[in-house]
């Protein structure tokens, strides 16, 4: 028994299977976690190498260089970049999509191994970690205190960092401004020459008093007892009694030559929430994690972690990057239903009864909440790829389930009876629903084979709609039917209200047939003219082509701004303070928009991952802005973002700026282009960066030009003439150790109070290292304990280095990077390429463009030939279903004018051509193919039933008419929701919206024109050939006689 | 002894069983998917992309006295839904088995 059948059979069965699906699919919904996109993110590992003490280009021959070559052989490796600078290596190895992020690192642990024995020995071992520096911490928290500011760090690091570390998939948990306390003895240069000691001896002295040193047991009597000496120091002023030396028999005491300062480090990064200073914890999850989850915990953990504290200490929210993602998916939650809505009244008005309203609207849920079951099989998430597809397929779900509706009910008003017309009327047109869904299918998925970044976009999607149309399908043949036979009655009796509201609604209906009608007739009669205008307006719009601009992905109203601010190298961290907080304040006035502002500066601690991975030191601030809630705001964040911009250029201390626009990376945020400059010149390359920086500024909409290679550090370097140095009996590593003693400070000993651990520091007193003859007049002492000074046996020169080398795929590398503010990237492009060309540019350097128009272009190239694979597999799948080579084509001519609709449609509407738009793209070739087949499919029956071919074309447009339109509408009124949602993060799905409905609507009236025209012509040649096939015959046959 | 054979839309097909049921005749032989049109104005059903609707066919063998209620209740069935088709032929029975 076929499946309708025994639906229509056995209803209690038919209904139950459903209602378990439903039940499994809503199951599956509670258990899926959102996120905003599928998972997309690059998989980043990164290796982090300290090697103290060497310089930026020592620190790339030795340790970036057998690191980078012994990692390029990891698999599935995309990119290897590095960062040299003074006592670090930072490696970040970009990987493929989608590969497991275990196994990567487990394939870097081992490469690794093998090559540490190659490293310089004083080198620390290379740690991994499972993120990336770029990526954009999940929450930061701001941290308000008073009377415990001096223990902060102490405290955050015990009652809030390490629970919050625990959480899983979180990367590292950092605390920046809350300096750690620190013992400093601040030694007089002066009084310790008076008295002939070194800080090296003060040192040691300082170590040698602190201990508790154990001294075995003895036994007294019949006891046991342990013999200790309690020497560690219980606060840090008893460290002024202690003796460090003698002079004329008497003792000379630490404070005579010294004093001890109980303070906190002496560099360190300072934050400013709101313009108070207080502490900030970065919070960034691993590759792959999800924020949301992460997020939550966090936030679940707060008030207790809150309690714990002591209650001058605030935890407070500074970012929470979940918010926006949660607001995003719930105004995409909002855009489905509403498409659902709307689906529902477009099926009630053609419909125009309820129970047949009912019977096709219940098939929407059970084919959406079933694709739940899928992604929850899979670990996917809800995210805003998912939810489009289920925005996307409302309209055509309903599509079959009308087609068997149509068919039941014409059968029933011929007279049979429910059951059996539900039978016998799925029987009919089984075979055209599912030949139909496969067109669809063929569309989407090929979807799901796709790689590479777009691949992990799309075959979501394709999944996602190929088991919804698969689902409605069987809907359609099982459930439909069986509530057809249930519910559908033989005589319909319309109640007043009916007529009254629905005889305008046919009455409207029936004139727009008509209407159609003639006008069809028109157009058959002037088939030449017809064509001509179609594909005059094909033609016109491929202009628009050129006119609309690309980019890769539309930028999304997150709220949010990251700024950099950069003051000229080696400015003191005092005048970075100052300036930034007056540009704070303006800001705060200019704009009410900002919620939040926090800024940091300062060098960042080796243990604060987060503030040491990113560019940090006393010149550089990074900002970071919370404005409202998009919808609360009348000017959108990157006009916001411009006028940043501007107000910048006011302020001359800043030497390079930067504002980022919101941004999951690559996605979401305004358009990067990268032009990268390869080569080994420092000179040469820095020069053609220069240049090139002069063409971006001349371009317009080109904002935030920047040079990746900073400024080069001017420093003082210490050249020892090794023949003095050796006269003295000196060598050159305990001569620079001196000068580091004495500037940078000896660690002595440690301080232990509550079971933690502080650092004694023995160093120059802060007023003693203000200037060139300060350390000019160090003193080196000999073995012999003769002493000399600085400048006896050495010159103090300055230079200037660059702080960083970049490295990209074994290559040195600077990047010029810009953003598109306000023009679509390929207008910048273009521009900035024929300059490019233009210049003379040294042999062995190559500029490249990557950045975001590398991804773009990656991307535009994978779906275009998605694409044609495409409209190849719909062919096939048409043909067969025609069994003809000409229909498909003549269907497939509605594709020309699905593709000037959404030209057209985005340059009415100022959208950019990007990834979004054009997957709404790729779906118009299935949802218009569509279109084409009712018609043909209809006009070409009419032939079979003996009409002629001007009548089968015009009757069959005629009687078409209604479900062509319908089903279009339920299709456009599905994606208007999204396509003037002003929801949050709305910007990423309305060029998609605005596509579909301009390439549907643009396609659909010229396909009920064109595509009849198009058949009676192709009808009249083969008739043509028929006719003249058979007087041929005749002919032959009468030359035979 | 008269034969009747019943052509009709499949639609029928469950109907007319209960109308030979509801006459005492007990003895059928149908054929559950058979093509045809009607003289007329019957519609073809032929199955095919066209014409996608089937018709069904019941030959019964009845006696005489039976064939006057069944064809003015087939003839009732036919007169409420035109739209399907349902014709009713009597043959005489020479001889069987």
């Amino acid at each position: 028994m076929s499946l309708y059948a025994s639906a229509v059979k056995r209803p209690i069965m038919t209904t139950l299977c459903f209602v378990a699906v439903a039940i499994l699919g809503l199951f599956s919904l509670s258990t899926l976690p959102i996120d905003l996109y599928p998972d997309v993110e690059t998989n980043t590992i990164m290796v982090m190498t300290t090697y103290q003490g060497a310089s930026a280009q020592d620190i790339e021959q030795n340790v970036t260089r057998p690191l980078e070559n012994a990692l390029n052989a990891v698999n599935d490796l995309k990119h290897i970049t590095s960062k040299s600078r003074e006592n670090i290596s930072l490696i970040t190895l970009e990987f493929e999509y989608g590969k497991d992020i275990d196994v990567l690192t487990n394939d870097v642990r081992d490469k690794l191994d093998m090559v540490n024995s190659a490293l310089p020995d004083n080198s620390e071992t290379p740690i991994i970690f499972k993120f990336s520096s770029d990526m954009v911490p999940i929450v930061m928290l701001s941290v308000q205190a008073d009377e415990s500011m001096p223990g902060l760090y102490k405290i955050l690091d015990d009652g809030v960092v390490n629970p919050l570390a625990r959480i899983s998939g979180v990367g590292s948990v950092s605390i920046s401004g809350a300096p750690k306390r620190e013992i400093h003895v601040y030694v007089d240069p002066h009084r310790l020459e008076a008295y002939n000691l070194s800080i090296e001896t003060i040192s040691q002295i300082i170590a040698a008093e602190n201990r508790n040193i154990p001294g075995g047991s003895f036994d007294i009597g019949s006891d046991t007892y342990s013999l200790r000496v309690q020497g560690e120091f219980t606060s840090a002023d008893q460290m002024k009694k202690i003796v460090v030396g003698s002079r004329d028999g008497r003792n000379i005491y630490l404070s005579d030559v010294a004093r001890v300062d109980d303070s906190l480090e002496e560099r360190a990064q300072e934050t400013f929430n709101d313009g108070r200073r207080g502490a900030m914890i970065v919070i960034q999850k691993q590759s792959g994690a999800n924020s949301v989850e992460i997020s939550d915990q966090v936030l679940k953990m707060l008030p207790s972690l809150q309690r714990r504290l002591p209650s001058d200490v605030k935890l407070d929210i500074i970012v929470d990057t979940s918010d926006n993602i949660r607001n995003t998916i719930d105004s995409l939650v909002e855009t489905v239903l509403y498409a659902l809505l709307f689906v529902i009244i477009v099926v009630f008005a053609f419909l125009g009864r309820w129970r047949a309203t009912l019977i096709i609207t219940i098939t929407i849920p059970i084919s959406l909440i079933a694709s739940f079951i899928y992604l929850a099989l899979t670990g996917n998430s809800l995210n805003i790829v998912s939810l489009s597809a289920l925005s996307i397929s409302i309209g055509m779900v309903v599509d079959d389930a009308i087609v068997v509706l149509e068919n039941v009910t014409t059968h029933i008003e011929r007279g049979a009876d429910p059951k059996q017309a539900a039978i016998n009327g799925t029987n009919e047109v089984a075979v055209s629903v599912v030949a139909s869904t496969l067109t669809l299918i063929a569309v989407f998925f090929p979807l799901t084979l796709v790689t590479g970044m777009t691949g992990v976009l799309f075959r979501q999607l394709g999944w996602m709609v190929t088991i919804m149309m698969i689902i409605s399908t069987v809907c359609a043949l099982s459930l439909t039917p069986m509530l057809c036979s249930q519910l559908l009655r033989k005589d319909n009796k319309h109640g007043k209200i009916y007529t009254l509201l629905f005889s305008p609604v046919n009455r409207g209906l029936d004139a727009f047939d008509n209407g159609y009608g003639r006008l069809l007739g028109k157009v058959v009669s002037h088939k030449t003219v017809t064509v001509l205008v179609c594909i005059g307006i094909f033609i016109g719009s491929l202009w628009l082509v050129r006119r609309v601009g690309t980019e890769f992905f539309p930028t999304a109203d997150d709220g949010r701004l990251r700024v950099n601010l950069e003051l000229p190298i080696g400015t003191r961290v005092e005048i970075a303070k100052e300036t930034t907080a007056r540009l704070a304040k303006e800001w705060r006035d200019k704009y009410p928009e900002i919620k939040v502002l926090n800024y940091t500066t300062g060098q960042a601690s080796s243990d604060n991952v987060f503030g040491s991975l990113s560019d940090n030191g006393s010149h550089i601030v990074s900002m970071n802005v919370r404005l409202s809630d998009p919808g609360d705001r009348e000017r959108k964040i990157t006009e916001i973002a411009a006028m940043m911009r501007k107000d910048l250029e006011h302020y001359p201390e800043f030497s390079k700026y930067q504002v980022n626009v919101g941004g999951m990376g690559g996605m979401g945020g305004q358009s990067t282009i990268d032009y990268e400059i390869y080569g080994y010149d420092f000179a040469e390359t820095d020069s053609v960066a220069q240049r090139l920086v002069r063409v971006l500024r001349g371009i317009k909409g080109a904002a935030d030009v920047r040079v990746s290679r900073s400024d080069y550090q001017p420093e003082y370097q210490v050249d020892f003439d090794r023949e003095k140095l050796a006269m003295y009996g000196l060598n050159l590593q305990t001569a620079a150790t001196y000068l580091r003693n004495r500037i940078n400070g000896a660690l002595s000993s440690q301080f232990r109070e509550d079971g933690e651990e502080y650092d004694i520091k023995v160093m120059y007193a802060p007023e003693h290292r203000t200037s060139l003859e300060d350390i000019e007049n160090i003193l080196l002492y000999s073995p012999q304990g003769n002493s000399v000074r600085v400048k006896d046996v050495g010159k103090v020169v300055e230079r200037f280095t660059p702080p960083t080398i970049e490295r990209k795929d074994r290559e040195r590398i600077i990047t010029v990077s810009t953003v598109a503010d306000g023009v679509p990237m390929s207008r910048i492009v273009d521009e900035s390429q024929k300059a490019i060309d233009n210049m003379d540019i040294p042999v062995g350097i190559n500029i490249q463009l990557a950045g975001s128009y590398e991804d773009q272009q990656d991307s535009f190239r994978d779906l275009l030939t998605l694409a044609l694979l495409i409209i190849i597999l719909v062919y096939i799948v048409m043909a067969a279903q025609f069994e003809s080579y000409t229909y498909p084509g003549i269907i497939m001519t509605s594709l020309l004018f699905a593709f000037s609709g959404v030209f057209i449609m985005l340059y009415i509407t100022g959208h950019n051509l990007n990834v979004m738009s054009l997957i709404g793209a790729i779906m118009l070739i299935g949802i218009v193919v569509k279109n084409g087949i009712v018609l043909i499919d209809y006009i070409s029956l009419n032939r079979e039933r003996g009409m002629s071919i001007r009548r089968a074309v015009i009757d069959g447009g005629r009687s078409r008419l209604r479900p062509v339109v319908m089903t279009t509408l339920t299709t456009i009124l599905g994606m208007v929701p999204m396509a003037v949602g002003t929801g949050q993060g709305s910007e990423m799905w309305r060029p998609m919206g605005v596509a579909v409905i301009g390439g549907l609507t643009f396609s659909t009236i010229l396909t009920l024109l064109f595509v009849p025209t198009l058949y009676c012509i192709f009808a009249y040649v083969g008739v043509k050939n028929q006719r003249r096939k058979l007087r041929k015959a005749k002919a032959k046959a009468a030359t035979a006689k | 002894m008269k034969s009747i054979l019943i052509t009709f839309d499949q639609a029928y097909y469950e109907r007319i069983i209960t109308v030979l049921d509801k006459l005492n005749c007990r003895g059928f032989t149908a054929w559950k998917e058979v093509q045809g049109r009607g003289t007329h104005t019957g519609e073809p059903h032929y199955g095919s992309h066209a014409w996608p609707s089937m018709a069904s066919a019941i030959i019964t063998i009845v006696d005489d006295t039976r064939v006057a209620p069944l064809l003015s209740t087939l003839r009732s069935m036919d007169e409420a839904t035109p739209k399907l088709g349902l014709r009713a032929f009597v043959w005489p029975i020479e001889q069987s088995i």
